[in-house]
């Protein structure tokens, strides 16, 4: 057992967006807090901080993860993807053109956390129904839109 | 909302994290998903000394077969449950039950060992800090009287989980491992029914495993809430049929979450039901039965006869639905 | 009108990029070196004497760089109608609802800051508290503010024609009691607020707000300091549907903090926050009869409304007039009797919301009107479509309506939901309803209504724009650019904009009463042709030709009808400058709406608006009579918006106005027990998620208003009054049950289908 060895404050590697950080912080912070305040990464939003509203969402192993109820310490070296990784070579995402463009932003705190949940989603289930688009995004509350718009968008990138 | 402080544990196998578990068991908790801990925490209702990481102990994600038997690995997540082929396959009313857990991130996260060991619910106990400070503590925060009712000594809090219900219908089995080894019981065991400490386990120990025997019969799961996503149930059923080779019933099997301090079995409907055949006045009879046999708390912001009612509507609905020759 | 380049067009929000890749910053994303963190601790009392507050436990922990109560901060009132100011920073003395401000804090970390809270002692003396406003009325019921002896703190009694005379000539009369519930705005986004302050003494505070003109002045005057010594910035809004209008303790604590240590302070809410100690829609108790002659005609409505205010005003002389003068549209209505009350309780407080006290009376209205209609045997839409206002038609009390959509928004939405086909028609359980609305583009004449925009030609042919107009996500600064870009002939691509900065940015009221695009558009809208008609000056001298007779467009400069005859945009500015002419260029534009008597409504009638906006909302919905549970199929929302800027923002409106209409018909409520709210969270009060959501069909009416720039009118607000009566009536039409309490539960309904099954 280690359990002398154990400390408040340890320094945690974390990969976000394939950059390894590497800071000292507490164990009780969680990903949100780590991300938001110690890497400057603000894209993940805070809209609730209990898990009840998926502002918060990133993707860990690809998976939607809530990170308000994910400590940071917990998910060292794991790959994590946050809403300013997802460009590659600064190409947007497919989501997030259509997001824009169809018009599925409107305050945009939503929408990080929309878009990434989305992604998980698209990733493990292309061709989606609209009822399927609508669950897998309803752990993600939006106030602005109705929702319409976000899942016009989703659902153009499916019928291929 | 800041989590408390804490110190932080990463055991690498079972045998650490319940020695760490039993040293100090008292102001120790286990970490799975975090999905219902942390939001306990950051409530303040838990304010552990220690927090053991369940998730860096490797092989205890599993969905296998051994020989007829389901095995499910405490650490496995709800989405890998209802992404499962081998579950789809032979317990496709389990993935279509985890579906139904919170919204899918919660499912990402939250593991089938921690949505059977999650937290019992009460309004007055699943509230911050701040809320819950015009009052005094209650029994389940430490304190020493009920908001809900002011029966002394005991604790209503309701169990809310989803999964439990529908497994304790396949009647699956809890494998626990503590400091004096491996236990088996049944997973209906697991819950103690006293709202304060609402699992049996002993000290130091943590669940393994969930054992499904093969499947046999039709079982149904019908969550009621007020939005299709996010919410705990306001009452659910877990209903599951073996016809006896005739038009009659061999074995009921009804169960319910978010009526009591555990999940609740009505013994005296599923009784009702047993050699009966399915005609409209047995529905009518059990349903009621089921319904007066519940005793739902104030605990939620839905009333009792509510809870109660619900209840009497998704066993009728449950058991119309096995009317029909090819229940879906 | 001529063609149209840019206005009209379906253009993404110009920030939609930012927000889509997570550069868009939002008040809490903003960070400062030594930035402090504060919190406020709250009252965990619905009603109690502060007698004793102590505040050494949190400054003694570490980290803790400072800890007031309301004693320590300048004891001036805020509030946001100047008229009813009746709330301090922090609480001094006693506190009146749970979540009233009692002490704040600030520290080195949040942990810090958190922790102190706990460390702070007070001795309260509990006081008798009062919950219902109708017996918060009586007499002998605690007092909650002790200038107030009755609890009522805003009145309105109005009568319009004889209203006892037309009872008297009416063939039938029908009275009916209905109550709405408290509704939270839940914008995304909580509260946040974050001071800093420069050498000189001057603080900046960006906060989440839809008024940063208003809480400059605010800020003023309650810290006790002059105007020019604070600058409010607005970073992006994560929403605000009218919570975002008013002022907060986050706002005066992080300035006050930041002025004492001379570090950033930023103070953020708690999800728990917005929902127990903002605001939200105000509960309605509504009696209502109405006398109409036997040919559909309404002769007379007379009301008894009471609303639950909670603690404090915020707007409640204002809510509580709007709901009175918005009964008399979008019908006509020559006698109206209008006795309205705003009443403190000791519960969370009331304020604008999304339509602004209409939707409560819209929705007893609305649904009384389809049991007229039914017991006097005319269709709905028909009795609707008969009362319907006009244009040009003289009102009661004075407003002047210009343009008028509401019989085509009637058509068009019945005509969308199958009316014809279904009303009536359907198997039990499966139902139609409609329901229709008016509401204001902007108010008129309160202190400070006008609207500034300055508009700067850039040598490189770009433009920059500057405008006060607050967007909080509705898309604001994209439809004044797109007016500007139109104007002066160039693509959207060219304008930058920079907004709402008390410092930087002309005049602006704030975004309220949706009256943006109509007040801030045509500020800028005359800031752009003044910015053009200088240019144009310099090439008809050029080209030799009079300055009427060109053209921007396209980036071209040239003679109306002629497009080779002229040049670009970039050669009239080149030419421009080696004209002499000063540089840079810059037009300047301010707007108010035109009014010869400024009235407010509070104490004269008289025109409110530039321009109305109408609009009917029609439902389907289905409801499962085995379990009470309510499915909304479809909506089709029909709004006449004068002329849509840009119709993709404008159904993004339409869309998240329906469903927060929805919400408040079927799911939302804030339930309080003896003035706690018991589900202040996403995971109990029942916001609608995705899986919620209807079909929804927007129609645009257009009317292009004389008065809106390019003929525009509101979208934002108007389209929520409906929805709920929308919905209400359409489950009458599926079930034969007439709800008129808010939401509609399934418990309700096996309830009423009990009954009915009784009878
Ligand atoms: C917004 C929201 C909605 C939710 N909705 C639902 C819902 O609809 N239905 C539902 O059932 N749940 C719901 N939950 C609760 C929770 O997400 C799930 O129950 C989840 O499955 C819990 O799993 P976890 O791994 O995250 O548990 P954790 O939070 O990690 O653990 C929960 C508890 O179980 C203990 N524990 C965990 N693993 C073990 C083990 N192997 N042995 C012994 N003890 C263990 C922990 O110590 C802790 O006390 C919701 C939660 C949130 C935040
Ligand atoms: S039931 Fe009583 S003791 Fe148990 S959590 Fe609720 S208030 Fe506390
Ligand atoms: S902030 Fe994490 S779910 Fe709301
Ligand atoms: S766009 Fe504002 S919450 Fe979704």
């Amino acid at each position: 057992m280690r359990g002398k060895e154990v400390v408040v404050k340890r320094i945690i590697t974390l990969n976000v967006n394939g950059e390894e950080f590497e800071f000292l912080t507490e164990v009780h912070r969680t990903l949100l807090e780590v991300l938001r305040e110690d890497l400057g990464l603000t894209g993940t939003k805070r809209g609730c901080d209990l898990g009840t509203c998926g502002a918060c969402t990133v993707l860990i192993e690809g998976k939607p993860y809530l990170s308000c109820l994910t400590l940071a310490a917990d998910v060292q070296g794991k790959k994590i993807v946050t809403i300013e990784g997802l460009a590659q070579d600064g190409e947007p995402h497919p989501l997030q053109k259509a997001f824009v463009q169809k018009g599925a932003i409107q305050c945009g705190f939503c929408t990080p956390g929309m878009i990434l949940m989305a992604k998980a989603f698209l990733d493990e289930n292309p061709n989606p129904s609209e009822e399927e688009v609508k669950q897998a995004i309803s752990g993600n509350i939006c106030r602005c839109t109705g929702y319409t718009k976000i899942v016009e968008a989703i659902l153009s990138l499916t019928h291929k | 909302m800041r989590l408390p402080k804490f110190e932080y544990l990463e055991p690498k196998t079972l045998q650490e994290a319940v020695r760490a578990l039993a040293s100090d068991a008292k102001r120790s908790v286990l970490l799975a998903g975090g999905t219902d801990l942390l939001v306990n925490m950051k409530h303040r209702v838990i304010e552990p000394k220690q927090v053991i990481n369940l998730k860096t102990i490797p092989k205890l994600a599993y969905v296998k077969n051994v020989k007829d038997e389901l095995r499910i690995g405490a650490l496995a997540t709800l989405h890998d449950l209802s992404s499962s082929r081998v579950i789809q396959e032979r317990f496709p009313i389990l993935s279509h039950v985890a579906t139904k857990v919170g919204a899918y991130a919660l499912q990402a996260m939250g593991t089938l060992g921690g949505n059977l060991c999650q937290g019992n619910r009460c309004r007055f106990y699943n509230q911050s800090a701040f809320w819950r400070g015009a009052k005094p503590p209650c029994y389940k925060a430490g304190g020493k009287l009920c908001h809900v009712v002011r029966k002394p000594g005991e604790c209503h809090s309701t169990y809310c989980g989803d999964m439990a219900p529908v497994l304790i219908a396949l009647e699956a089995q809890v494998r626990v491992v503590g400091p004096n080894g491996e236990r088996v019981l049944s997973l209906s065991k697991l819950y103690s029914r006293d709202g304060k400490r609402p699992l049996s386990l002993r000290k130091g120990e943590i669940l393994k495993e969930v054992l499904i025997p093969p499947p046999s019969g039709k079982t149904l799961y019908l969550k009621w809430r007020r939005r299709e996503s996010i919410e705990f149930p306001i009452v659910s059923l877990a209903l599951h049929i073996e016809k006896d080779g005739t038009e009659k019933i061999g074995k009921a099997r009804i169960i319910f979450s978010a009526v009591g301090s555990g999940p609740v079995e009505t013994i005296g409907a599923e009784e009702m039901l047993e050699s009966s055949s399915l005609d409209n006045r047995t529905i009518e009879r059990v349903s009621n039965q089921a319904a007066k046999e519940i005793s739902p708390m104030r605990t939620s912001i839905y009333s009792p006869s509510y809870k109660r009612r619900m209840a009497g509507i998704l066993l009728r609905q449950a058991l119309e639905n096995f009317q029909i020759p090819n229940p879906k | 009108m001529n063609k149209l380049d840019v206005v009209g067009k379906r253009e993404p929000m110009l920030d939609a990029w930012e927000k889509a890749t997570g550069r868009a910053r939002f008040t809490d994303d903003l960070a400062f070196p030594g930035m402090l963190y504060g919190k406020i601790l709250r009252s965990p009392l619905a009603h109690a004497k502060i007698l004793h507050l102590d505040l050494t436990g949190a400054e003694k922990v570490t980290g803790v760089k400072g800890a007031i109560g309301g004693e320590d901060i300048p004891k001036k009132k805020y509030g946001i109608v100047p008229m009813a100011k009746d709330e301090y920073a922090l609480a001094i003395g006693k506190v009146r609802y749970v979540g009233d401000e009692v002490a704040a804090v600030v520290a080195t970390s949040l942990d810090a800051a958190e922790e102190a809270l706990s460390k702070i002692q007070v001795d309260y003396e509990e006081l008798p508290a009062v919950f219902d406003p109708v017996e918060a009325m009586q007499p002998g019921a605690p007092v909650i503010h002790e200038e107030v002896h009755n609890n009522v703190s805003a009145s309105i009694r109005k009568e319009f024609g004889n209203v006892e005379k037309a009872f008297g000539e009416s063939d039938f009369l029908f009275e009916d009691t209905f109550e709405t519930q408290a509704v939270n705005h839940c914008p995304l986004e909580p509260q946040a607020a974050l001071a800093v302050v420069d050498p000189s003494g001057k603080v900046t505070l960006y906060a989440s707000t839809q008024i940063p003109f208003f809480l400059r002045r605010n800020l003023a005057t309650t810290l006790d300091i002059p105007e020019s010594k604070v600058r409010v910035i607005k970073p992006k809004v994560g929403g605000g549907f009218g919570q975002k209008i008013d002022l907060y303790a986050k706002d005066f604590c992080a300035a006050f903090f930041a002025m004492k240590t001379k570090k950033p302070v930023k103070f953020v809410y708690e999800r728990e926050e917005v929902f127990t100690s903002t605001r939200q829609r105000h509960p309605m108790h509504i009696q209502l009869k109405t006398g109409m002659r036997k040919d559909g005609t309404i002769l007379a409505q007379q009301f008894k409304v009471i609303a639950d205010g909670g603690a404090y005003n915020s707007t409640a002389p204002l809510m509580i007039t709007l709901a009175c003068y918005f009964i008399m549209l979008p019908y006509r209505l020559e006698n109206l009797l209008f006795e309205g009350y705003h009443v403190y309780t000791n519960k969370p407080v009331g304020g604008a919301m999304r339509g602004h006290g209409i939707p409560q009376v819209r929705f007893a209205v609305e649904a009384q009107l389809d049991h007229v209609a039914e017991k006097m045997g005319i269709d709905p839409l028909d009795l609707r479509l008969k009362n319907a206002f006009q244009a040009g038609a003289p009102h009661p009390a004075k407003l002047r309506v210009q343009t008028c959509g509401f019989s085509d928004t009637l058509k068009t939405a019945a005509k969308g939901i199958g009316w014809e086909e279904k009303r009536g028609k359907l198997p039990f359980g499966r139902g139609v309803g409609l329901a229709g609305a008016s509401f204001p583009s902007g108010v008129s004449n309160m202190s400070h209504i006008s609207s500034g925009a300055m508009v700067k030609i850039e040598r490189d042919g770009s433009i920059t724009l500057l405008t006060g107009a607050a967007d909080i996500g509705q898309g604001a600064e994209t439809v004044i650019s797109q007016i500007v870009a139109e104007e002066l002939g160039v693509p959207l691509e060219d304008i930058r904009i920079t907004a709402a900065d008390t410092e930087i940015t002309p005049l602006d009221p704030g975004t309220f009463g949706s009256g943006v695009t109509l007040r801030a558009g045509n500020a800028a809208k005359i800031a752009s042709q003044e910015a053009r008609e200088k240019l144009f000056e310099a090439v008809a001298e050029k080209m030799e030709v009079n300055v009427k007779e060109l053209e921007a467009r396209n980036r071209r400069i040239y003679v109306k009808g002629s497009p080779e005859r002229g040049m670009s945009f970039k050669e009239a500015i080149k030419f421009y400058q080696y004209s002499d002419r000063p540089m840079p260029i810059i037009g300047r534009g301010s707007y108010q709406p035109p009014a010869k008597e400024p009235t407010t409504l509070l104490k004269e009638d008289g025109n409110f608006s530039p321009a109305y906006s109408f609009m009917t909302q029609a439902a389907e919905v289905e409801v499962d009579t085995k379990t009470g549970k309510v499915k909304v199929l479809k909506m089709v929302a029909s709004h006449d918006c004068g002329k849509a800027i840009n119709p993709m923002l404008v159904e993004g409106q339409l869309e998240g106005s329906v469903v927060g209409g929805m919400g408040q018909a079927l799911y939302e409520e804030v339930i309080t027990e003896k003035g706690r709210v018991l589900n202040p969270s996403f995971l109990d009060y029942g916001i609608p998620t995705a899986m919620e959501a209807p079909s929804i069909t927007s129609v645009e009416v257009e009317t292009n208003d004389p008065e809106g720039p390019f003929g525009a009118k509101e979208s934002g607000e108007g389209t929520q009054l409906a929805p709920a009566p929308a919905i209400i009536n359409a489950i009458y039409d599926a079930i034969g049950v007439r709800f008129k309490t808010l939401p509609v539960t399934p418990e309700k309904i096996l309830q009423a289908l009990d009954e009915k099954k009784k009878e």
